[in-house]
């Protein structure tokens, strides 16, 4: 065990000197926020003094790390050998980057810092969970955004479509929706928000709309 | 949290994990976190899953899992094992209404019976790793009375239950420093040394270790030989955080944070194992005395469960 200062930037945001630059924008958003001011996971361990020490330390990391030039001077000054990991998915990887590469597709694209760090915190604690789902139905929908730990806000801020008609989607309200154009946009922007395989979702979700709106009784 | 270094008190575990039941301890300080619930539906999950599963319930004051698990009331429990009036722990096995996990209950303790010699406690953990069972849940007690932090320390897998709240964390912290400087202890052989440890453990000791790292270097500075079994007890000590009651993202998130905290701050590997959303269905279930995943398997509570339980079987098999 070594104290702060003597930590490297990787050990202050615990990830392996291999981490690519996802791994270290989310390494980096995590740890900073656990040492936020007020943060419930400092509480009766660091106090505040402690914890600014470390957040300080959390950003120095990240502001060498982030930058590629900085960050390749900085590994040669301490002798670091950077394994190339981003593409090589037999490399020996943590735990939680590796979760967290595994689970990512569609990754990045969310849009919102906050919702990304989210999403990758399920992602390391299980995986994509939509597998054992064969028909994705509105409750499919909500157990994977619930498994992501993603609130329909979150998703609102996002993909700007209303917490009404994501509501509707998850409870298969159709006739609530409007046209189907947009219903299958509005899924496709759902699934991607919460890193779902778009196309598939959108499709396999479809058919239910379509199977209850073209039905004669209507 | 295998490895042999542990110290001569518990010399009893087992060297070769593929004999006998993997032990799993449910810990967390606080009393209400969920230890019972949590340890009902994991053992109830990793029945489900085919494994030969018992659940014990170790909180002699506070025993309520033979509730969880609709269990009757039973005649003898864990408390007459402790009390020495039975000596076969198998005996005190009972079936659940659930196929393939049996428990042994933990009913009230006379008033009159003693707390467990160490050395009743270390018997006790050999008979559960000799029980016919491919996993022993042990659900432990609120606190962190030795009883309670041997149970934990000597298990295979230790799990710290917290709830999203300030106190629950805290309690959680208290529980987890507790059980690191008694391990700590129990693996330092000279005898200054311990006593370190001994003042240590007092947050507010005169000689100003605030920290694991205070003492690792005071012991350093002493003993050399203690200091690297010091630095090896670290690394073996690695219990795994589970939040229970989480209501949002950022609830969820506390658990990476607690396990980043124990990494700056122990300088241990505290795995996030996962955690289980508040659900309104919970309370109904343990009224109803039928484990969350039974009563509702559908339920996202469910679903979360049978993840941890999942990520449990897989790892830590070591």
């Amino acid at each position: 065990m070594k104290p702060l200062d003597e930590l490297d930037h990787y050990e202050v945001l615990e990830i392996p000197p291999g981490a690519g630059f996802d791994d270290i924008e989310r390494a980096y958003r995590m740890t900073r926020a656990a040492y936020t001011e007020g943060s419930m996971a400092l509480y009766s361990i660091f106090n505040h003094d402690d914890a600014a020490v470390i957040r300080n330390r959390i950003d120095e990391a990240y502001r060498i790390l982030a930058d590629p030039e900085v960050r390749a001077k900085y590994d040669a000054e301490e002798g670091i050998t950077q394994i190339p990991q981003l593409d090589q998915p037999g490399a020996p990887i943590d735990d939680a980057a590796s979760a967290a590469r595994l689970g990512g597709s569609g990754r990045g694209s969310a849009g919102s810092p906050e919702l990304s760090a989210a999403i990758e915190v399920i992602d390391d604690l299980g995986g994509a969970i939509d597998e054992d789902d064969q028909e994705i139905n509105g409750a499919a929908l909500r157990r994977s955004r619930l498994r992501k730990g993603v609130e329909i806000e979150q998703i609102t801020d996002v993909t700007k479509i209303s917490a009404s008609n994501l509501g509707y989607i998850e409870n298969e309200e159709f006739d609530k929706l409007p046209a189907s154009v947009y219903v299958r946009g509005f899924v496709h922007a759902y699934a991607r928000a919460i890193g779902l395989d778009a196309d598939r979702i959108a499709a396999s979700y479809m058919t239910r709309v379509d199977a209850v709106r073209n039905s004669p009784t209507r | 949290m295998t490895g042999s270094n542990y110290g001569p008190e518990v010399a009893g575990r087992r060297q070769a994990p593929a004999v006998g039941a993997r032990v799993i301890s449910v810990g967390g300080g606080k009393g209400g976190v969920g230890k019972s619930f949590l340890t009902a539906n994991i053992a109830t999950c990793l029945a489900r899953a085919g494994h030969r599963v018992i659940a014990v319930d170790s909180d002699l004051e506070g025993a309520n899992l033979h509730t969880c698990l609709g269990a009757p009331a039973p005649v003898e429990s864990l408390a007459d094992f402790v009390a020495q009036r039975v000596d076969d722990l198998g005996k005190l096995i009972v079936d659940t209404p659930i196929p393939g996990l049996r428990m042994i209950a933990g009913t009230h303790a006379n008033l009159s019976d003693a707390q467990p010699t160490h050395l009743r406690r270390v018997r006790l953990m050999r008979a559960m790793r000799r029980l016919q069972a491919d996993f022993v849940l042990l659900d432990l007690g609120a606190g962190v009375h030795s009883a309670v932090l041997d149970y934990f320390l000597v298990a295979d897998e230790g799990l710290v239950v917290l709830s999203p709240e300030p106190t629950s964390v805290e309690n959680a912290y208290t529980f987890l420093r507790a059980a690191f400087y008694r391990r700590m202890r129990l693996a330092m052989v000279g005898h200054g040394v311990r006593k370190l440890v001994t003042t240590a453990m007092d947050q507010r000791n005169e000689r100003g270790l605030r920290t694991p790292l205070d003492l690792l270097r005071e012991i350093e500075a002493i003993d050399s030989a203690d200091g690297a079994r010091f630095v090896q007890t670290m690394r073996e000590f690695r219990p795994r955080i589970v939040v229970n009651n989480v209501r949002t993202a950022e609830d969820i998130k506390l658990g990476f944070a607690v396990s980043s905290v124990c990494r700056k701050y122990f300088g241990i590997e505290a795995e996030y194992l996962g955690y289980v959303n508040q659900d309104d269905d919970v309370r109904l279930s343990i009224a109803n005395r039928i484990p969350l995943v039974e009563y509702r398997p559908k339920s996202d509570a469910s679903i979360y469960l049978e993840r941890i339980a999942r990520k449990l079987s897989i790892t830590g098999g070591q």
